[in-house]
C-alpha cells in the first residue's frame, strides 16, 4: 500500500515534450513508474522515451485508462492544464509547476474541490512510494535509492528540497520510507499536511510520519488539531525551520512563498509548541530527528 | 508580491473607470504648491511610499492652501517612512466628506478565496476597527468560480450597518473592484478611508493595493511599475540586492537565486532550497555565527546564476568566509554549483585556503563537484554530513582563520 499512487496508477504527464518534463519523465520510468501517456498540443503522434504523446488530454484518454495527470505546464497555462484534467474525469492532479499565480491558484483549487479531484501542489517537488516503485516529479532525481527506501515512515514536507533529506534521515535512523509527499512551499494548495495525516492514517504501511514544517499559514497548526481530535493516531515527528524569521521585520519572504509571518500567524515557536501540545515529538536541532524516528517507531511497535 | 505606490493604484482605478479624486505626483515644495493651486481648494499631502499605514506614521497631512501645501510636502520630502526614502508625495484634492468606510479584499490561503471586508467606519486599520466596533465589521469570501455579484456585495454592506440609498452604489462600486483586483492580479487593494461625500458618492481616497509578480507576464499595464524582489525585503533593496535580482531576471527559466542583505555579519551565506536555506540560517546562528545575507538558490541554476549571486554575496564588505550548502537535492547539478562558486572567488582573489569555504551539495554530477571545489581548497561534503553539521563547520574554520581569542560569534 501507499497513499496518493501505487503500481497500478496509470498516469498522464501534461506538457510532456518539454525539457524538464522528458528529463523527468526518462527518471520515473527508469524508476519503474507507469507513464501512459503524455500530452502536448500539436505534438500528437510524437514519443517521449517511448510513451505516445497525444494533441488533446481527451483524446489520450480514448486510448488510456488514466487516472492520475502531471501538468508540467509553465505557469500561465497550469490553470488551463488542471480545468482539462478535470473536465476529462481525471481523479487526481498532481503540480509541480513553481510561480503559478495565486488567483490561477485560486481558481483551479476551487474547480477541483467541486469536482472531488485531488490536487497536490502547486510547486511540489514530487511523490514517492518506494515500495510501490513509483514516483511523480522529479522527487529522487536520477537516483531515489540515495534517499527513499522502502520502510513504514510517512514523510510530509512544505520544502521539496527538505523531502530528500528528511527521508535521508529516516533511512539514517534505519527505516524506510512508505510515501514521501511534497505539499509545495505554497500559500496556496490542494492536499494539507492535515489531509495527508488523514491518508497515512488510513494506509496500514504507514506506522509512523515525520513533518517538516516552515515558517507561515496555519497548516501545522491544524495538522495538531487533527491530532488531538484523534484523527491522526500513529506517532508524529516534526521540525519546523526558520525560528531567525521571528526575529525580523514581519510581511517578508524568506525561502517558500508561503513562508511569511504576519501578526500571529505563522511563528514557527508557536508551531513547534502547537504541535508538542498534540502529542507530537517536535525535534530542537534537526539531528534529533534520527533519535526521534528511533523513538516513534518504538511507539508504534 | 508587489506594491504599487498610491499614484499608481489611483491610475489604474482612474484607467478602469471609476471615480478618484484628482491629484498630482510633486517631487519638490514648489510643485505641490503649483499642484495644489491647479487642483484648488484645499488638499491632502502624502508621502509617496509603498508601504501602508503611513497616516499613523505622520505621513500624511492637510493643506488648507497652496502655500501650506509646499510647506507640507517640504516637511515629509527627504524624511524616511517605514524604512522607504520618501522622495515624492501625493497632492490629492481633498474631499468634502459626510463619512468615511472601509473597504478591504485579500486573499485569505486558508479558506482558499478571496476575502472582502466592508468597514462602516473608515480611517483607521482594520484591526483596529474590529476590536473597537466589531459590528461595524463584516467580511465574506468570494468563491473564485462564481465571482462577487453586486447583491451580495449589497448584502455585505447592508450586514456592516451601512443602509439606505447608499446601499446600490456601494454594492456596484464593491463589485467593480472585485472585478479589478481579480483581473489585476491582485493580492491587496485597501480603499480605507472610501469616503462618502456630502453630495452622496462614494469615491476611494487612499488606495492601497499590491500585485502578484508571478501574474506580471499578462498585465502590459504594470509594466515597469513592478519591483522584482520587493516581497523579500522589508525597506527599499539595497545595491547588491539589486544586483542580485538582475541576476536572476537575465535568466528567468533556469533556477532561482535570491539575496537578502543582513545587517552585520560575516559569513557569506550560500544556501539554496527553500526550506533548507531556512533550516541552514538557523543552525548557523545556533552554532554562534553571524550570517551577512540570506539567500535562497535553486531550481536548478547555470553556473553563470550562481556566479552572480556568489560574487555578490562575496562583495559585502566584512565577509570573512562562505558558506555553500543545500539538501540533498532531487535534480540539481551540483557541479555547476561548484563552477560558479570557484569563480566568483577566483575573480575576486579569494584563495580558500586563507578564506575559509565549506560546501556540502549532495546531488547530480557529485564526483565533478568534489573535484572542482577540492581543487582551490574548499572543504566539501556530499552526504557525509548532516546540513547542521555544515554550518558548525564553516563557523569552526572561520574562528580558525581568524585565530584564537579574536570575536567571531
Amino acid at each position: 500500500m501507499a497513499i496518493l499512487v501505487n503500481r497500478h496508477s496509470q498516469i498522464v504527464i501534461q506538457g510532456i515534450t518539454g525539457r524538464e518534463a522528458s528529463m523527468v519523465t526518462r527518471h520515473t520510468l527508469a524508476y519503474g513508474t507507469r507513464i501512459v501517456a503524455g500530452v502536448t498540443p500539436g505534438k500528437g503522434g510524437q514519443e517521449v522515451c517511448g510513451v505516445p504523446v497525444h494533441d488533446t488530454l481527451a483524446a489520450a484518454c480514448r486510448y488510456h485508462r488514466i487516472d492520475t495527470a502531471v501538468t508540467y505546464v509553465p505557469p500561465a497555462f497550469v490553470y488551463d492544464a488542471v480545468a482539462e484534467a478535470v473536465a476529462c474525469g481525471i481523479r487526481f492532479a498532481f503540480i509541480p509547476t513553481e510561480n503559478v499565480p495565486r488567483h490561477d491558484a485560486m481558481k483551479l483549487l476551487a474547480l477541483a474541490r467541486r469536482a472531488g479531484v485531488r490536487v497536490v501542489g502547486p510547486n511540489s517537488v514530487g511523490i514517492i512510494s518506494p515500495g510501490e516503485r513509483v514516483k511523480l516529479g522529479a522527487i529522487g532525481g536520477d537516483n531515489p535509492e540515495r534517499c527513499f527506501l522502502p520502510g513504514p515512515v510517512g514523510v510530509i514536507s512544505r520544502s521539496g528540497g527538505m523531502t530528500a533529506e528528511l527521508a535521508w534521515m529516516v533511512k539514517r535512523a534505519g527505516f524506510g520510507v512508505s510515501t514521501a509527499v511534497s505539499i509545495g512551499g505554497d500559500a496556496l494548495i490542494g492536499s494539507t499536511p492535515r489531509d495527508l495525516l488523514q491518508m497515512f492514517q488510513a494506509d496500514p504501511e504507514t506506522r509512523a510520519v515525520v513533518m517538516f514544517g516552515e515558517p507561515g499559514t496555519t497548516l501545522e497548526e491544524e495538522a495538531a488539531d487533527f491530532v488531538e481530535q484523534g484523527g491522526f493516531t500513529k506517532p508524529l515527528v516534526g521540525f519546523v525551520a526558520g525560528r531567525f524569521v521571528e526575529e525580523l521585520p514581519e510581511e517578508t519572504v524568506f525561502g517558500h512563498a508561503a513562508a511569511l509571518i504576519s501578526g500571529k500567524v505563522g511563528r514557527p515557536s508557536a508551531k513547534i509548541s502547537r504541535l508538542r501540545e498534540a502529542g507530537a515529538l517536535v525535534a530542537e536541532d534537526f539531528e534529533d530527528l534520527i533519535p526521534l524516528v528511533r523513538e516513534a517507531m518504538g511507539r508504534a511497535g | 508580491m508587489a506594491r504599487l505606490l498610491e499614484s499608481q493604484a489611483l491610475d489604474l482605478l482612474r484607467q478602469a473607470g471609476l471615480t478618484v479624486p484628482r491629484y498630482e505626483v510633486a517631487r519638490e515644495p514648489r510643485e505641490a504648491e503649483q499642484a495644489a493651486l491647479r487642483l484648488g481648494g484645499p488638499v491632502v499631502v502624502k508621502a509617496l511610499v509603498p508601504a501602508g499605514k503611513r497616516g499613523r506614521a505622520g505621513g500624511i497631512l492637510f493643506a488648507g492652501d497652496a502655500g501650506e501645501a509646499a510647506r507640507c510636502a517640504e516637511k515629509l520630502l527627504g524624511t524616511n517612512l517605514a524604512c522607504y526614502p520618501v522622495e515624492q508625495v501625493l497632492v490629492e484634492e481633498r474631499l468634502d466628506v459626510d463619512r468615511e468606510l472601509y473597504l478591504a479584499f485579500t486573499i485569505a490561503s486558508g479558506r482558499q478565496a478571496t476575502a472582502v471586508i466592508a468597514g462602516s467606519a473608515g480611517g483607521m486599520d482594520v484591526e483596529e476597527l474590529s476590536r473597537l466596533h466589531p459590528e461595524k465589521v463584516r467580511t465574506i469570501h468570494v468563491d473564485p468560480l462564481d465571482g462577487l455579484p453586486d447583491f451580495a456585495a449589497r448584502q455585505l454592506w447592508y450586514d456592516a450597518g451601512v443602509g439606505g440609498s447608499l446601499l446600490p452604489q456601494l454594492g456596484s462600486l464593491t463589485a467593480r473592484l472585485h472585478r479589478l483586483f481579480v483581473s489585476l492580479d491582485a493580492y491587496i487593494l485597501e480603499v480605507n478611508p472610501l469616503v462618502v461625500t456630502r453630495e452622496g458618492k462614494a469615491i476611494p481616497a487612499a488606495v492601497l493595493m499590491g500585485v502578484d509578480d508571478a501574474a506580471v507576464f499578462r498585465h502590459s499595464e504594470l509594466a515597469g511599475r513592478v519591483q522584482p524582489g520587493m516581497e523579500r525585503t522589508w525597506r527599499p533593496l539595497t545595491g547588491l540586492e539589486k544586483q542580485v535580482v538582475a541576476v536572476n531576471d537575465a535568466d528567468p527559466y533556469r533556477g532561482t537565486a535570491r539575496y537578502t542583505e543582513m545587517e552585520g555579519g560575516d559569513i557569506g551565506f550560500l544556501c539554496g532550497g527553500g526550506g533548507a536555506s531556512l533550516l541552514l540560517f538557523d543552525a548557523l546562528r545556533q552554532a554562534g555565527g553571524r550570517p551577512a545575507n540570506y539567500s535562497e538558490v535553486g531550481g536548478n541554476p547555470t553556473a553563470d546564476k550562481v556566479y552572480g549571486i556568489a560574487r555578490a554575496i562575496l562583495s559585502k564588505p566584512g565577509v570573512r568566509g562562505l558558506l555553500v550548502a543545500h539538501n540533498i537535492t532531487n535534480n540539481t547539478q551540483v557541479d555547476l554549483v561548484a563552477e560558479g562558486v570557484v569563480r566568483a572567488l577566483d575573480e575576486l582573489g579569494l584563495d580558500a585556503r586563507s578564506f575559509p569555504v565549506v560546501a556540502r551539495e549532495a546531488g547530480v554530477n557529485e564526483e565533478r563537484a568534489r573535484r572542482l571545489f577540492q581543487d582551490r581548497g574548499v572543504e566539501y561534503y556530499g552526504d557525509e554530513i548532516t546540513l547542521a553539521e555544515a554550518a558548525r563547520r564553516i563557523v569552526a574554520r572561520v574562528r580558525e582563520c581568524a585565530g584564537a581569542g579574536s570575536e567571531v560569534g
